[in-house]
């Protein structure tokens, strides 16, 4: 994934956002007490962040954090010793200092009882349950997607951050962009129609990406720490191929042994935006069917959600389109919107291309002052994963699986049922 | 060797399976299923590699049963694939799998003993209870051990469990009270699932009292409000009126989850009895239970009170509100205070319900004033297109406010209908901001209509006012296509020259129907020849440059033949300036002998040598060494740049 460099001003987002529509236009009530006379934050009102995992994409999320006023970035933990120096050295630039602390173990940084919220920024492997280690020592997370590898770590995290009462941002930024937030509520509010066909594009629905590879000679554990890379995935030796965070086990759980996957990477997104158009982010589809190149899922309420990987307007990457039985919409990375009336788009707002995250990481420090439940909380989150989960399921068995979104269960399935877990390797646990 | 030699083939597999598509590999497990299992099984007691015998494990934990156990159990003592055996023991179905782990849990150690705990804690397995116990008490046991138990013991819960972390709360070492309480709070929940809320409460309460980390006592906190039901209230209010900002957290959390419609209305009460600053925090959280008789406390909220909490349940409305709101919401619209306005203006026009519309329209006939704008300008942020006639009547009235109103839900709402209504006004008004407001009305149009509403507009340039000719070619450039273009040019010979001014500078950045419309760049290449007015030719030239940058369908080659012919037209530094960041994007050989020249004109010097030194530090296409090794050599000569320079001369390094 190429890092968009876009950072855009509070004012033009919201002005953004409200010519977007409802979804993004939230309540501001982040007190003005808490702007010092100069624009800047009293330390009292700061978030004190630390980042666990910071490559590339995190540098990029870490990037969108310090131009927030209200952050104050003091720790990095990574297993990589470049990794740790190189953030390291960006925030004490920022900061014009010395402070920044760094940690190979996350646990020593969550013991830190001054840190308020974490940025997870690990590889896909570690994301559950570094956040569930988060949440667990009273810390807010904003983490990186994919942020489960399977339904059953979908299901704990959101039960997690229900019970600690934390904030959970998941980073599935194009929540919280105006094109796809515009779409969203043409499908939501009736102006598609009855909406009856969603499709999302998790591209590359059936690659994969990692295994067990010949062994090489492990480096120091100061340079890279391999047990700590590897945290609760299942053993396998050292391997510098296998030594890219972004992918490394991305898929879940199947992608270590067997295949299968490639979905959830984008489908964490895509589909996500399927579910919140359908208004059900507090479901799954109830069926799966892999066809052709396809995959096609359906909800309870009969919305067809179809997962393709060709046939697209080419308006950039991860595009989505919803289909109502007067309408439809489509949109993408680009940033542009197509529909199929241009009324539809009369009250579009301006276009901000380049997914930026800036929007969503502020929605997320929001909430963390609010206490507010977050564009792509933890429930959110845990079902669009779980459709995501499902349907690589499907893909993996090779046939039709029928889910049951309030047992959390494939009803009479017992392969399928299987795969909805994995082993944490020792000594972690969820 | 023979061993490394098939240890490599197993990883080359397992590549190969990480590469195909996963139906292909499941395709290979359609066989019998009593057969493949025998198969994997018969892996695991060979002398395979660990590789093959981990993917083994995780086959057999979709295809395995009690068959398989014996073979993986052996496994979980071993430290390289003790994490495989357990992905397939902990998913396994019977006694067996069970009976493995729980005897595994009388050899393991260290972390190895820490996984089986674990497993056996996903299981649910009762009967590991009794060892569990043991782990928990047993006083030599790494406090990883013991935490794993305690977590375990929680996840299976009933009474012997909860008992048992309950009485080890006050027991066990300060290292392991955070999992003893983990513990403890998961039995509490399971307790409370079961119908059993006393026990659940009576757990809660005991973490609450014990010396635990705040996160801890905090999710007791959470714990012992919902198992008290209604009862809860007294301690959730507490939460909220803390000085602590933690006890805040956790109570807004739960000010989200306790059900109850008594607990709404002490919600409802509590809003009023918070400090300032808390009230908007509480009246979110309310907003966030799905119960119906938050609606009236959030409406009542928005009519009046705290500014600060009348803006968030203003826009709280647009999630909640219906119809029964539109009164207090147009009346809060029509208000001075300007963010108040704004804020109920959004919701208003995002206002669910299909009986909205036609409410707002109601009202319309007999609005007045304020109210009246803030109900045109709804029609066209609802798209409500049967207000049509209603807008057209107002483009007339004498409220400057509302004509204004008017004319922009015709924006939002018109088509080429109403763009000739448009057109007609702006030439009947002579008040400059009617016109502006007119104006972006008839940019809105034509922008979603695109050419089709160019026949509209086309009156505008035969208006006798030369100001109405030049709004004319601003819309008409929106609109776009040929007709567009045409009229554009035309205006060329318009015998007004601020006119004939703006139809260069809309040809210069006809923006938006590249690549499709190459007439569009002749006409530039001409403006850019004519000799009649520099402005116009460097207007052209910057046009024309944007078009070779932006067009699509030009190949690399192509568009340095392009800036090639017009270099010649080029006077000043600015356009050489641009033509140079068009060509350095291009990296191409081609593009590189261009800049080669450019850099030879002592204006661009610098900005040429450093286009050379940026396209050489990416790469380019087709140029030989020897080429860049003269365009980097120049660099090196020519720039008075020290970066440049230096730059130049590493690249250089590289290419020798």
């Amino acid at each position: 994934m190429s890092k968009p460099q876009i950072h855009l001003n509070r004012r033009r987002f919201l002005k953004a956002a409200a010519q977007a529509g409802a979804v993004l236009a939230l309540p501001q009530v982040i007190p003005g007490t808490a702007l010092g006379k100069s624009g800047s934050v009293a330390p009292s009102e700061r978030i004190v962040l630390g980042g666990i995992g910071i490559g590339s994409r995190g540098g990029y999320d870490l990037g969108c954090f310090l131009h927030e006023p209200d952050v104050q970035f003091v720790a990095v933990c990574d297993v990589k010793a470049n990794r740790r120096k190189a953030v390291k050295e960006m925030a004490d630039t920022k900061y014009g200092n010395q402070d920044c602390a760094t940690y190979l173990d996350m646990r020593e940084l969550l013991a830190r009882s001054d840190i308020d919220a974490v940025l997870i920024a690990t590889g896909p492997n570690w994301h559950a349950t570094a956040s569930i280690l988060a949440a667990k020592a009273g810390k807010d997370v904003y983490c990186e997607k994919p942020c489960t590898k399977n339904i059953a770590q979908s299901l704990l995290l959101a039960e997690t951050f229900r019970r600690t009462g934390r904030v959970f941002q998941a980073g599935t930024q194009r929540r919280s962009l105006p094109n796809f937030a515009y779409a969203i509520e043409l499908a939501r509010t009736g102006k598609l129609g009855k909406l009856h066909t969603l499709y999302a594009h998790p591209m590359g629905l059936k690659t994969i990406s990692s295994g067990w590879l010949p062994p090489e000679p492990e480096p120091p554990k100061e340079e890279v720490d391999w047990d700590m890379y590897l945290g609760p995935a299942a053993w396998r030796p050292f391997n510098r191929r296998l030594l890219d965070g972004f992918n490394f086990e991305k898929g879940g759980g199947m992608v270590g042994a067997f295949g299968g996957g490639g979905c959830l990477e984008w489908g964490s997104h895509c589909v996500d935006l399927c579910q919140w158009a359908n208004n059900a982010d507090d479901t799954a589809p109830v069926e799966y069917e892999p066809t052709g190149n396809q995959l096609h899922a359906r909800y309870a309420n009969g919305v067809k959600l179809i997962l393709r990987n060709d046939g697209w307007l080419p308006l950039g990457s991860c595009p989505v389109r919803f289909e109502g039985e007067t309408g439809w919409v489509e949109t993408g990375d680009d940033a542009e919107i197509v529909a199929s009336s241009p009324a539809l788009l009369a009250r579009r707002g301006a276009k901000i291309p380049g997914y930026p995250a800036d929007f969503h990481i502020r929605n997320f420090l929001d909430c963390v002052k609010t206490r507010a439940q977050t564009r792509a909380n933890a429930d959110v989150a845990c079902h669009a994963h779980i459709a995501c989960h499902a349907a690589n399921i499907s893909l993996f068995l090779g046939r039709k699986v029928n889910y049951d979104p309030k047992k959390n269960e494939f009803p009479g399935d017992e392969e399928a049922n299987r795969l909805r877990s994995e082993a944490l390797r020792e000594p972690w646990r969820l | 060797m023979m061993l490394k030699s098939r240890s490599l083939a197993w990883c080359a597999v397992l590549l190969v399976a990480a590469t195909i598509a996963a139906g292909q590999t499941n395709a290979a497990d359609n066989q019998n299923p009593k057969e493949r299992e025998a198969k994997l099984i018969a892996v695991l007691q060979s002398d395979a590699p660990p590789a093959e015998k981990a993917i083994t494990c995780k086959r057999l934990s979709v295809y395995g049963t009690s068959e398989a156990v014996p073979a993986l159990a052996p496994l979980l003592l071993d430290k390289e694939l003790s994490s495989w055996a357990r992905i397939a023991l902990e998913v396994i179905p019977g006694p067996a799998a069970d009976e493995a782990l729980r005897s595994a849990m009388g050899k393991a150690q260290g972390r190895l003993l820490v996984g089986v705990i674990n497993s056996i804690a996903v299981r649910h397995d009762a009967q590991a209870v009794n060892g569990l116990v043991e782990k928990l008490k047993d006083k030599d046991s790494d406090p990883e051990v013991a935490s794993a138990a305690a977590v375990a013991l929680g996840r299976i819960g009933g009474q012997q469990a909860a008992q048992t972390l309950e009485r080890s709360l006050a027991e066990v070492p300060a290292t392991i009270r955070p999992a003893v309480a983990e513990g403890c709070i998961l039995c509490a929940e399971r307790s409370l699932a079961q119908g059993k809320a006393a026990d659940a409460v009576k757990l809660y309460d005991t973490i609450r009292r014990a010396n635990l980390p705040k996160q801890k006592l905090l999710e007791a906190t959470r714990g012992a409000i919902l198992a008290r039901g209604s009862d809860g209230i007294p301690l959730l209010v507490e939460q909220l009126e803390s000085a602590d900002k933690a006890q805040v957290g956790i109570g807004l959390r739960t000010a989200r989850e306790l059900p109850g419609r008594d607990v709404t209305e002490a919600l409802a009460t509590e809003l009023n009895r918070l400090s300032l600053d808390r009230r908007p925090l509480l009246l979110l959280a309310l907003a966030d239970r799905s119960d119906e008789a938050v609606l009236p406390v959030v409406v009542m909220a928005a009519r009046g009170g705290p500014k600060e909490v009348r803006l968030v349940a203003l826009e709280v409305l647009m999630r909640l509100g219906n119809v029964s709101c539109v009164p207090v919401l147009l009346a809060a619209a029509a208000e001075n205070d300007a963010q108040v306005s704004q804020a109920a203006m959004l919701t208003l026009a995002h206002l669910p319900g299909a009986g909205v519309d036609t409410d707002l329209l109601a009202r319309l006939p007999q609005a007045t004033g304020k109210t009246r704008q803030v109900l045109l300008q709804l029609t066209g942020e609802r798209q409500m297109e049967g207000a049509l006639g209603t807008i057209m009547s107002s483009l007339n009235e004498g409220d400057a406010g509302v004509r204004s109103a008017a004319v922009q839900a015709l924006g939002a709402l018109g088509g080429d209908k109403q763009a000739v209504d448009l057109v007609n006004l702006l030439q009947k008004t002579q008040n400059p901001n009617d016109r502006a407001n007119v104006e972006k009305a008839l940019a809105a149009i034509s922008g979603r209509a695109g050419a089709s509403c160019v026949p509209c507009l086309l009156p505008l340039m035969q208006n006798s006012d030369p100001a109405l000719r030049t709004i004319g070619l601003r819309v008409l450039v929106i609109a776009g296509g040929p007709d567009a273009l045409a009229a554009v040019k035309s205006a060329f010979q318009d015998k007004d020259e601020a006119v004939q001014d703006e139809a260069a500078r809309r040809l210069s950045a006809w923006p938006t129907n590249w690549p499709g419309d190459t007439a569009a760049a002749q006409a530039l290449l001409a403006l850019a020849k004519s000799d009649k007015k520099m402005l116009h030719q460097v207007l052209g030239l910057r046009g024309y440059l944007e078009y070779v940058r932006g067009d699509k369908q030009l190949n690399n080659s192509a568009k340095v033949t392009k800036v090639n012919e017009l270099l010649p037209l080029i006077q000043r530094p600015e356009e050489k300036r641009l033509a140079i960041s068009v060509v350095g994007a291009l990296r191409t050989a081609g593009a590189l002998e261009l800049l080669t020249t450019l850099a030879s004109d002592p204006a661009v010097t610098e900005d040429a040598c450093s286009a050379i030194v940026n396209m050489s530090g990416r790469g380019m296409q087709g140029a030989t060494r020897d080429q860049r090794q003269k365009a980097l050599q120049m660099v090196v000569e020519k720039s008075k740049n020290d970066a440049t320079k230096k730059r130049a001369e590493d690249l250089l390094q590289g290419v020798r």
